[in-house]
C-alpha cells in the first residue's frame, strides 16, 4: 500500500493548507528553514571550491538528513492558492519506501533501463540529449535526428520549436495545444527514421504550459505512457495547477513521471549549501506529493547562468551523493554549461559537469545546454555524443578520483564562463547533407576526448 | 540621538532588511532636521549600495535583496514627500514595471531584476507572473513607469513581449515608456526584431541598461541598448 496522499488528498491540501503569500513563502519562510537547517545540522561554510567534488560521504549523509527535515518542515507552496502542500513524516517515509529503483523507458531493444545508482557505481547513468535549446522548424528535424543516431544517447529529449507551421506559438493558448501534439509527433517519426523507434523520449519540452503536455502526451502518434512526462516547477519548493495538470494528466495516461526543479544558488536558499538542501527537500517532496516516477536534485548557480562553476559541482555532487545514498529512487541532475558548440570549453565544461553527475550517484542526466541554452539553433549532435560518453564511462569512476579530474579541467575553462565563447550554430558546425560534423568540429572533439581520457575518464577509444 | 548616529541606524535597518524600523527611523531623522535628500543621499543609497556588494560577492541573496529593497521603500514613503519638486527627479532614478509574461510562471529571474533595481535607486512596481500584455501596459501608465521591463524563460512566451511594445504603439503610448526584454530564451536580436529599447543578459546588465536610459533620449530608440550580449570567439 502506498499511503502517500493521493492527488485527490492533493488537490485538498492546496485549497485547505496553511495560508501563506508567495512574497512571505520567498523572503521568510524558506530562508529562514534553511538557515535553521544549516545550522542544526552544522552545514555552514561547508562547501570548498577547492575541492569541487565532495568527497565526504559522511557530510553529504548529513545534507540529506537536513533536506529531508526541510521537505518536512516546508512542503511546498502553491502558487494559485496561496496554500502550503505539507506532508507528514509517516506519508514521506512511505512515498519513498515505495517509489520506484528501477524504470524503463522507451519500448523494446531501443528503450533504456534507469537504475537507482550510488556513488562510483558502474551502471551507467542514462544520458538525456538535448536540453530544450530553441531550434528553428527548418533545422530541427536535422538536429533531432542528428542527436538520435548517436548511440551514446539513451532517451530523447530534444530542442524547443520556435515556430509551428510557420507561426509563432503563444502560451496558454490553442497554439500550444497543436504545437505540443505536432512536436510529438514529428519526434516519435525521428526516432523511426533513426533507426530507433523505441527509443525513450521525454516530453513536451516545445510547451511546456499544461496546453502542450495534453496535445504531446498520450494522444495517438505522440508520446507513449511508456516515455517520461516533463513536470517542471515554477521554481524550487512550489507547484501551481499548471503542473498538478500534468502531473494528472500523465496520471491518467498510466504515464511516467520526471519532476523537479533546481536549487538556486544566490535565490531563496541562499549559498550552495542552502541550495543543496532546498533542492534535496524539493526532490523528496516530489515522490510523497506528486507521484514522481524519476528525477529530482537539480542545481543552477544565478551568479554564472550555470552549474559547471566550482561551487555548482561541489553542489551537483553532494546533491547526487545525499540523495544516491539515502534512498533508493532515481535521481535526475543537470549540467548547466555556458560554451556554445565548436568550442573546446563546451567540452571540458560537459566532462566536468557530466562526469560529476554520473560519478556521484545519478540515474540519469539531462544536457547538454550549448551557449546556455540561449542562442537559436547552437546545438550539435557532437557535443550529444559526448555527453552519452561521459555520463557512461563516468559511472565507474569514484568521487575522489572525479574531484581530481575537475581540478585539472576547471582552470581550462573556468575563466570565460561570465563571458562565454557562444561557438557556432548548427549549420555551421555540421555538413548538412551527411548530417556529419565539420572537420574543425570533429578536431576539437578528438583532441579534448584525449585529453579527458588522459584525466582518467575512460572514455571509448576512437 | 545625533544626526549621524541616525543616519548609521538606518542604513543599518535597510540593509538588513527592516522596514518598520526603517520608516522609523526614516521619521525620525527627518524630525531631527536632516535634510530629506541628504538623508537619501547618506543612508538610503549607501545602503542599497552595501546590500548590492553583499549580493555580488555572495554574502547576501535574493531573500535579504527584496527585503533591504523593500525597507528602503518603506522610508523612501517617509522621506519622499518632503522632497521638494526641485530635487525630486534627483532623488529617484525612475520607475520601472517589471512582469513575467503571460503564460510563464517562472518568477526567479524576474525576482533577481526587481530586487537589484532599488539598489540603483529604482522604484520598482512588481506585477508578478503571468502577466498579460494589456495589464502590463495599463498597470505602466497606472504607476507612471519610464521603463517596463519583460521577463520570460520559456519561447512560447516570447510574443507577449513583442505584444506589449504593440499596444503601446497602437494606443499611442510608445513615447511615455523605455521596454526592455530579459530571460533564457531573449536574445539581442529579438529584442531588435520587436523594437524594444533594451535588452540586458543578467540581472547587474538590467539595471546598468535603465540607468543608461534614463540617462539617454526619449523612447522609443531606434536601435536597442544592448548589454551583456553573448559573443563568439
Amino acid at each position: 500500500m502506498h499511503n502517500a496522499p493521493d492527488i485527490a488528498e492533493v488537490l485538498a491540501r492546496t485549497q485547505t493548507g496553511e495560508y501563506c503569500t508567495t512574497k512571505e513563502w520567498d523572503t521568510r519562510r524558506v530562508p529562514g528553514a534553511i538557515r535553521r537547517m544549516l545550522e542544526k545540522h552544522q552545514l555552514a561554510k561547508t562547501c570548498n571550491p577547492s575541492q569541487p567534488c565532495n568527497t565526504d560521504f559522511e557530510l553529504a549523509d548529513r545534507f540529506y538528513r537536513a533536506g529531508f527535515d526541510l521537505a518536512l518542515e516546508l512542503g511546498y507552496h502553491c502558487i494559485d492558492t496561496q496554500r502550503t502542500v505539507k506532508v507528514t513524516r509517516e506519508e514521506l517515509l512511505n512515498a519513498l519506501k515505495y517509489a520506484r529503483s528501477e524504470v524503463f523507458v522507451g519500448e523494446g531493444i531501443d528503450g533504456t533501463l534507469i537504475k537507482h545508482r550510488t556513488p562510483g557505481d558502474p551502471y551507467p547513468t542514462a544520458s538525456v540529449c538535448s536540453l530544450g535549446i530553441t531550434n528553428s522548424e527548418k533545422m530541427f528535424p536535422l538536429i533531432t535526428e542528428g542527436i538520435a543516431r548517436e548511440r551514446a544517447v539513451d532517451i530523447l529529449e530534444a530542442g524547443s520549436l520556435t515556430t509551428i507551421f510557420g507561426h509563432e506559438v503563444l502560451a496558454g493558448t490553442p497554439w500550444e495545444t497543436l504545437m505540443g501534439y505536432e512536436h510529438a509527433r514529428m519526434h516519435r517519426e525521428i526516432r523511426r527514421k533513426a533507426g530507433r523507434p523505441g527509443m525513450g523520449a521525454i516530453g513536451c519540452i516545445s510547451a511546456t504550459t499544461e496546453y502542450g503536455q495534453f496535445g504531446a502526451y498520450g494522444t495517438p502518434g505522440g508520446f507513449l505512457p511508456t516515455d517520461l512526462a516533463l513536470i517542471l516547477f515554477p521554481s524550487e519548493l512550489k507547484i501551481d495547477y499548471r503542473t498538478l495538470h500534468k502531473v494528472i494528466h500523465t496520471l491518467n495516461c498510466g504515464g511516467m513521471l520526471k519532476c523537479d526543479s533546481p536549487g538556486m544558488i544566490g535565490g531563496m536558499a541562499g549559498p550552495p549549501e542552502g541550495a543543496v538542501i532546498s533542492s534535496i527537500a524539493c526532490a523528496l517532496l516530489s515522490y510523497a506529493i506528486l507521484q514522481n516516477t524519476v528525477g529530482g536534485g537539480e542545481i543552477y548557480d544565478v551568479y554564472y547562468l550555470a552549474n559547471v562553476n566550482r561551487e555548482g559541482l561541489w553542489a551537483l555532487s553532494m546533491t547526487g551523493q545525499a540523495l544516491s545514498r539515502n534512498t533508493h529512487t532515481c535521481c535526475h541532475l543537470i549540467a548547466n554549461q555556458v560554451s556554445g558548440p565548436v568550442t573546446a570549453s563546451l567540452l571540458y565544461e560537459i566532462a566536468a559537469g557530466v562526469g560529476v553527475i554520473a560519478s556521484c550517484g545519478a540515474s540519469m542526466s539531462t544536457g547538454p545546454r550549448s551557449a546556455g541554452g540561449k542562442l537559436n539553433d547552437h546545438i550539435t549532435p557532437l557535443e550529444c555524443r559526448f555527453v552519452g560518453e561521459v555520463c557512461h564511462a563516468a559511472s565507474g569512476v569514484m568521487p575522489e578520483k572525479m574531484n581530481e579530474i575537475c581540478k585539472e579541467l576547471l582552470p581550462r575553462y573556468e575563466t570565460r564562463l561570465k563571458n562565454p565563447d557562444i561557438g557556432k550554430p548548427f549549420h555551421e558546425a555540421y555538413n548538412l547533407d551527411r548530417l556529419e560534423p565539420t572537420h574543425e568540429w570533429e578536431d576539437i572533439y578528438r583532441k579534448v576526448k584525449g585529453e579527458v581520457i588522459a584525466l582518467g575518464i575512460p572514455l571509448d577509444e576512437f | 540621538m545625533e544626526q549621524d548616529e541616525l543616519a548609521q541606524e538606518l542604513i543599518a535597518a535597510v540593509s538588513e532588511g527592516d522596514d518598520s524600523g526603517a520608516a522609523r527611523l526614516a521619521e525620525q531623522a527627518i524630525s531631527a532636521g536632516i535634510q530629506p535628500m541628504v538623508l537619501v543621499r547618506s543612508a538610503i543609497q549607501p545602503a542599497m549600495d552595501l546590500i548590492g556588494k553583499r549580493f555580488e560577492c555572495g554574502d547576501a541573496f535574493l531573500p535579504e535583496l527584496i527585503l533591504a529593497g523593500d525597507a528602503a521603500r518603506a522610508a523612501l514613503d517617509q522621506i519622499m514627500p518632503r522632497i521638494g519638486e526641485k530635487d525630486l527627479a534627483a532623488a529617484r532614478s525612475g520607475t520601472v514595471l517589471i512582469a513575467t509574461m503571460y503564460g510563464d510562471n517562472h518568477d526567479i529571474g524576474k525576482n533577481i531584476v526587481a530586487a537589484i533595481l532599488p539598489t540603483y535607486g529604482f522604484k520598482v512596481v512588481d506585477l508578478g507572473i503571468n502577466a498579460s500584455p494589456p495589464a502590463i501596459v495599463e498597470a505602466a501608465g497606472r504607476a507612471g513607469a519610464d521603463i517596463i521591463a519583460c521577463s520570460t524563460l520559456i519561447t512560447t512566451s516570447l510574443p507577449y513581449q513583442r505584444q506589449v511594445i504593440d499596444i503601446l504603439k497602437e494606443t499611442g503610448r510608445r513615447d511615455r515608456h523605455y521596454v526592455i526584454v530579459g530571460g533564457g530564451p531573449v536574445t539581442p536580436e529579438w529584442a531588435g526584431s520587436i523594437g524594444a529599447d533594451g535588452y540586458g543578459r543578467d540581472a547587474n546588465d538590467a539595471a546598468a541598461l535603465c540607468q543608461r536610459l534614463m540617462a539617454g533620449p526619449k523612447p522609443p530608440l531606434a536601435e536597442p541598448l544592448l548589454l551583456g550580449a553573448l559573443k563568439r570567439g
